[in-house]
């Protein structure tokens, strides 16, 4: 298992622990990292979104960009995320063996017929982020300047915050996850779905939010990726990389997967 | 004497042993009894699981399967368990949850593990060879029925899993599936489907007409990461038991096990993770110094920061994100030796004029 970041940290307590907050310009960065949720607010999760949370659901994490002078504010958190997976089964996904399964049972078990509770069960969503009121996002062609960011200029703020993460009954994984850094003029957040449904196919979604400190220019760029399990693994196979290990890392699968769907927005603050 | 120096006494004199004395399919019928769920390659923390439990074979174990992959020690882990197992047949007993598998080990991170700290796949072979020997289920005194992940269509009767033909890989459907796979749901009454397209789930009925018809108290199982560390379903009738904490090193769980006195009594004693060591740390580097001469990424080492004493950062790029790591620098040298022995030149000339590397 490769671990995700952060292990350097002391194990997360279950007692309240106040956010992690940072101030830099007009700006402030506030991250809340807490460990996965209690039963009861499980059960007050699943209710309010109708559909079964992930098996790893951190749902008091967040991250949160807030342009104080104006009190305008981007956020990311589970639920939020969440309440935009398809809860209807309309998009619902069948792990690799299912055709077997039930070709096995055709003789047997036959009056089992309920399937529980379809919904889009590999958590997959296109969330980019809760925003406050005005000024709204607007569609642009404006891209995020990558140079600026490959510049090696200091990072003064730097966190990754789990939002959620299931193991798809051990067919797979999905997970969601943010990674902010700070730069002196500049901030880069990433939110990425990975999702791999092993022998079907892989999805990453990022949400990638750019903050210019100078301009006070907001760019918000979302990409959807997604293949077929076995294309990727040809592909990888004419790599030199382990395949196995290739498959878990969203990183290296990124630059292998084609992307599907691709906006771009913009925000310039007052 | 121990049952092993006695069963060597009889085999020397040529006597052969009961049937009933080939090691894995002893009983785990020793009360007082500690019952424990996944453990996932969580080493240290087993360790604090014996802590808390109290040691083998001072205290008996049943363990319910899921011993390795995810956590970085399945090895250990299993060849520990393995050997109190030989040591102290009647103290502890294995029963097989689905991870014990050659199909989920090869996807999941047991096999890897293997041939990372073996350099061949050969221990895993002969692990997973036994994995087709442990039990699917035990019986605690007539009473408590546990198995890892739940019950079965196919199964109404305790003597029907006797029947099974439990020797070899886990297969993808029928009742040995099932008995490793299945979860208990509150919203479905009876038998019901996964939206996942394979797989059953079974309600409070279910459970109430298996436990009747058996005549036992309740079912003690496994499989589903509880954030309490154990959970009750169904009036009683079926408990969780999950003892892997803050799994995966993140989700801040704790764990917990079920302990049973001479009258079946039952506590749960609820434990936390270990400290986490440097070591967890060392084997996620070594994912990281695998990496080739033409990706994107690239090191930034003690950059200009104010590092506490003994402690280095590593900045780890990544197509735009960023990774820190804090060090010692014992794991520095170690890195620097495997950055310097191997990828020297990599680095250079991976940099594309963005990181420095300082040793």
């Amino acid at each position: 298992m490769a671990a995700n970041g952060g292990l350097h940290e002391p194990f997360p307590g279950t007692a309240a622990s106040p956010p992690n907050t940072f101030r830099h310009r007009e700006f402030k960065i506030e991250t809340q990292k807490l460990p996965i949720l209690k039963a009861g607010p499980i059960d007050e999760m699943t209710k309010n979104l109708g559909i079964a949370p992930p098996e790893m659901i951190f749902g008091d994490n967040y991250v949160l960009i807030e342009h104080e002078p104006t009190g305008w504010t981007i956020k990311f958190n589970a639920f939020d995320a969440l309440d935009k997976v398809d809860k209807t089964g309309q998009a619902m996904l069948q792990v690799a063996h299912s055709g077997e399964w039930k070709k096995s049972r055709e003789h047997h078990h036959e009056g089992i017929k309920e399937v529980v509770k379809p919904f889009d069960w590999s958590y997959t969503t296109d969330y980019k982020g809760t925003t406050s009121a005005e000024p709204q996002f607007q569609p642009s062609t404006t891209p995020i300047p990558l140079g600026l960011l490959r510049r090696p200029d200091p990072i003064r703020f730097f966190d990754e915050v789990m939002l959620y993460e299931d193991e798809l009954a051990d067919n797979g994984m999905s997970m969601l996850s943010c990674k902010i850094r700070v730069m002196p003029d500049r901030l880069l957040l990433l939110v990425r779905l990975f999702m791999r449904l092993d022998g079907v196919m892989c999805r990453i979604r990022d949400t990638r939010v750019f903050v210019e400190f100078g301009t006070k220019e907001v760019i918000r760029e979302y990409t959807a990726k997604e293949e077929q399990y076995e294309i990727l693994r040809q592909k990888l196979a004419m790599t030199r990389e382990d395949v196995p290990a290739s498959l878990r890392d969203a990183n290296k699968l990124s630059e292998l997967v084609p992307v599907v769907e691709k906006t771009l927005e913009r925000v310039q603050l007052p | 004497m121990s049952d092993l120096d006695r069963q060597i006494e009889q085999l020397k004199k040529c006597e052969p042993l009961k049937e009933s004395e080939c090691l894995l399919a002893k009983p785990p019928n020793l009360i007082p009894l500690r019952i424990c769920g996944d453990i996932h390659g969580q080493f240290y923390d087993m360790k604090e699981l014996f802590k808390v439990g109290g040691d083998c074979p001072k205290t008996n174990y049943l363990f319910l399967g899921d011993f390795v992959d995810r956590g970085f020690y399945s090895v250990e882990t299993f060849l520990l368990l393995l050997a109190l197992k030989v040591r102290y047949p009647d103290r502890i007993t294995l029963i097989r949850g689905n991870h014990e598998s050659r199909q989920i080990t090869q996807v999941y991170g047991f096999y890897d593990e293997c041939l990372r700290k073996y350099g061949s796949v050969n221990v895993w072979r002969y692990c997973t060879d036994i994995f087709d020997y442990l039990s699917l289920s035990a019986l605690i005194e007539n009473k408590i029925f546990s198995v890892h992940g739940g019950l079965s269509p196919a199964i109404s009767t305790l003597d029907q899993i006797r029947t099974i033909d439990r020797k070899q890989e886990v297969p993808h459907d029928g009742a040995m599936c099932d008995l490793l796979w299945s979860d208990p749901e509150d919203i479905v009454d009876g038998w019901g489907l996964s939206p996942r397209g394979a797989g059953f789930l079974f309600g409070g009925s279910v459970v109430t007409t298996f436990n009747h018809a058996n005549n036992i108290d309740y079912i003690c199982r496994a499989h589903q990461l509880v954030m309490e560390g154990y959970k009750w379903m169904f009036n009683h009738q079926i408990v969780t038991v999950w003892s892997a904490p803050n799994y995966c090193y993140r989700c801040g769980n704790v764990a917990a096990i079920l302990e049973l006195d001479e009258n079946l009594n039952k506590q749960f004693r609820v434990f936390d993770a270990a400290p986490q060591d440097r070591d967890a740390l060392l084997v996620d580097l070594d994912d990281l110094c695998v990496w080739q001469p033409m990706g994107k990424r690239c090191f930034m080492m003690n950059q200009e920061r104010r590092q506490p004493k003994n402690q280095h950062q590593i900045t780890f790029y990544e197509t735009n994100l960023v990774k820190f790591y804090n060090l010692s620098s014992n794991t520095l040298a170690l890195i620097n030796k495997k950055i310097y022995g191997r990828t020297k030149e990599m680095i250079l000339c991976n940099t594309e004029g963005i990181c420095t590397l300082a040793a």
